[in-house]
């Protein structure tokens, strides 16, 4: 079967992807350590995959490519909007900071290969593919994790989130080769057949083990304990960018994989993810109410929002499926927008929560964006974080299952239990008086741009959300 | 030429036909467990590496074997297998170059002893 030109035009965000890397590393090799080309080149490349993706959306092009293997749909192509567009952020963060490291090229390098990674993944349609670039994905950020020399953290945080992540890897591998096993194809059509009518005990480890699997991945109680060490060590780049974009995409694999592969044993894997939801949940927002670093809090505040997406995994059954589904679009993005300030305000004031009292007085635009961001994670009406959680809700409501009502109180219940840490952070800036530890303006003139427009999405992301939502009703997933 | 008893020829042709398809599936989850046992109980962080190792070929021991097995998987099921080993591959060079990392600022791998963030 000739490869014919309609591929290399659905392969174009991954295609522009490698061309950007190959570009960045090769300007490292050769050229001058120039921080200011490097970085250019790769924020310039991020907002070209954007931009072609864009395009690709804006087109309406569809299809299945490689074998059925590989598909373009609208569901695809939105995330790989987010992807794009949090690594745009990311590498404005990361271009002054990975300057001073000396390895701005190898830096920026990873986030591109993380990008290629997870706009690949987005696609996929075969379970072989799905792990390959799932690894594309994974493998360069626990690099990225491990990147800083001057802090011990670093390589600590880097080792622990290697160990668990490759464990949860041959966890996931396994999954998928028993479910191979069982459908004799890896492709998620036909891996549907095998799937409908009763499950075989084979089937049901397969599932359990790729659940499993997943749910170390996008760091879901129990299997959750890597990320605090892991976004701590992390610089903070790379904590913000790996709590987002590869996130977004293993949730929007995930969710190709049971609605797709799947969708007849809706009932055993939606009990499960209500389960992982409120466990996930309840966990994230206990640990974080007892940390006094931001870092920490801000990883176990992800910690709770993945149960939150969770939830609305729980909710793709009944009446509410399609909601769902959009649900899970719409936390998606809310999520990234809101969740890349908040780690990035910590590149301009510091870690240490003390070092965030009296911040209106010393940097007013800086706390107003902080407080944006945690009034969004909260989830306060016209900021993004409450779109999220709405949608999440009507679609819980919706599916008439008693199990996911209960789900949907958790949520509510998350949400009151999540105040008290995030409105503390939001009480410091406002009412403390400044001490001589409260964060001075670092200079970083790219990461003040980035958090100052983060914030300004995350205000007005009411007026997108009606554009949002046409173009996730046209997603092609149900 | 002696007689060779029923018995025995029958023992002989068992031992020298394939084994079922079970019997790599045993071994397999058996190669898995004793690796993820390994990697939940050993504290050096190079052996947990080889604990991985042991549980990936367990893994492609059973993709080799359903691959075999598979009326319809042709041989795609075995050229998986290749790429799951280049990942392997993958894992383990960027993992030993982190805990080369460690080592240097801590003079050890053990990673009960690597513990610098709590909570």
């Amino acid at each position: 079967m000739a490869v014919s030109g309609q591929a290399f035009l659905a392969l174009l965000p991954e295609l522009v992807t490698t061309g950007f890397l190959i570009l960045v590393l090769m300007v490292g090799v050769f050229g001058e350590r120039n921080v200011g080309l490097t970085a250019g080149l790769a924020a310039f490349g991020s907002l070209a995959v954007f931009g072609s993706a864009a395009g690709l959306l804006l087109a309406g092009f569809e299809g299945s490519y490689f074998g059925g293997g590989y598909a373009v749909d609208g569901f695809a192509l939105y995330f790989k909007l987010i992807v794009a567009g949090s690594a745009f952020f990311a590498v404005l963060a990361a271009a002054r900071w990975s300057g001073n490291t000396g390895d701005a090229p190898e830096y920026l390098t990873l986030i591109l290969s993380v990008v290629l990674g997870s706009t690949l993944l987005v696609s996929m349609r075969d379970l072989f593919g799905i792990f390959l670039a799932l690894e594309l994905a994974t493998i360069p950020s626990y690099a990225m994790v491990a990147f800083d020399r001057s802090r011990r953290e670093s390589a600590e945080g880097g080792m622990k989130y290697l160990i668990t992540g490759v464990i949860a890897s041959s966890v996931l591998l396994y999954g998928i080769v028993l479910i191979y096993g069982v459908s004799g194809s890896a492709e998620l059509s036909e891996v549907a057949n095998a799937f409908s009518g009763g499950l075989t005990p084979v089937a049901l480890i397969g599932l359990a083990l790729l659940i499993s699997g997943f749910a170390f991945k996008l760091s879901a109680a129990p299997f959750h304990f890597w990320t605090p060490d892991a976004y701590q060590g992390a610089p903070t780049s790379a904590a913000a960018f790996l709590s987002v974009a590869p996130k977004a995409a293993f949730f929007a694999v995930l969710l190709r994989i049971l609605l797709e592969g799947m969708p007849e044993a809706a009932p055993t894997w939606t009990a499960v993810m209500a389960f992982l939801a409120i466990v996930t949940m309840f966990v994230g927002n206990l640990f974080a109410l007892r940390q006094r670093n931001v870092r920490r809090l801000l990883a176990y505040s992800s910690v709770a929002h993945t149960g939150y997406l969770l939830a609305a995994f729980a909710a793709l059954q009944g009446g509410g499926a399609a909601f769902a589904v959009q649900a899970v679009l719409v936390y998606t993005a809310a999520y990234a927008v809101m969740n890349l300030g908040a780690f990035l305000v910590i590149d301009l004031v510091g870690e240490d929560a003390k070092s965030y009292n009296g911040l209106i007085r010393t940097n007013p635009g800086v706390a107003a964006s902080m407080a944006i961001f945690m009034a969004a994670l909260v989830g306060i009406p016209p900021l993004s974080g409450f779109f999220g959680k709405l949608w999440v809700i009507l679609a819980g409501v919706q599916s008439g299952s008693v199990l996911v009502y209960i789900v949907v109180g958790a949520v509510v219940v998350n949400t009151v239990l999540s105040v008290p840490y995030y409105f503390g952070m939001i009480r410091n800036m406002l009412l403390e008086e400044p001490t001589t530890e409260t964060g001075r303006s670092k200079g970083a003139g790219a990461v003040r741009f980035a958090v100052y427009t983060l914030a300004i999405v995350t205000t007005l992301f009411g007026l997108l959300i009606i554009p949002l939502s046409t173009l996730t009703r046209a997603s092609g997933l149900l | 030429m002696p007689q060779i008893p029923p018995q025995a020829r029958a023992f002989l042709d068992a031992l020298v036909a394939a084994p079922p398809l079970e019997w790599y599936l045993v071994v397999g989850a058996l190669l898995f467990a004793i690796g993820a046992w390994g990697a939940l109980v050993r504290r050096n962080a190079v052996v947990i590496f080889m604990c991985v190792e042991l549980m990936i070929n367990g893994v492609n021991l059973t993709l080799v074997a359903f691959a075999d097995h598979l009326p319809n998987a042709g041989g795609l099921g075995v050229s998986y297998a290749v790429l799951v080993i280049a990942i392997a591959a993958a894992e383990i060079a960027v993992g030993l170059a982190i805990v080369l990392a460690v080592f240097r600022s801590r003079r050890t791998v053990n990673v009960d002893e690597v513990t610098s963030m709590r909570g």
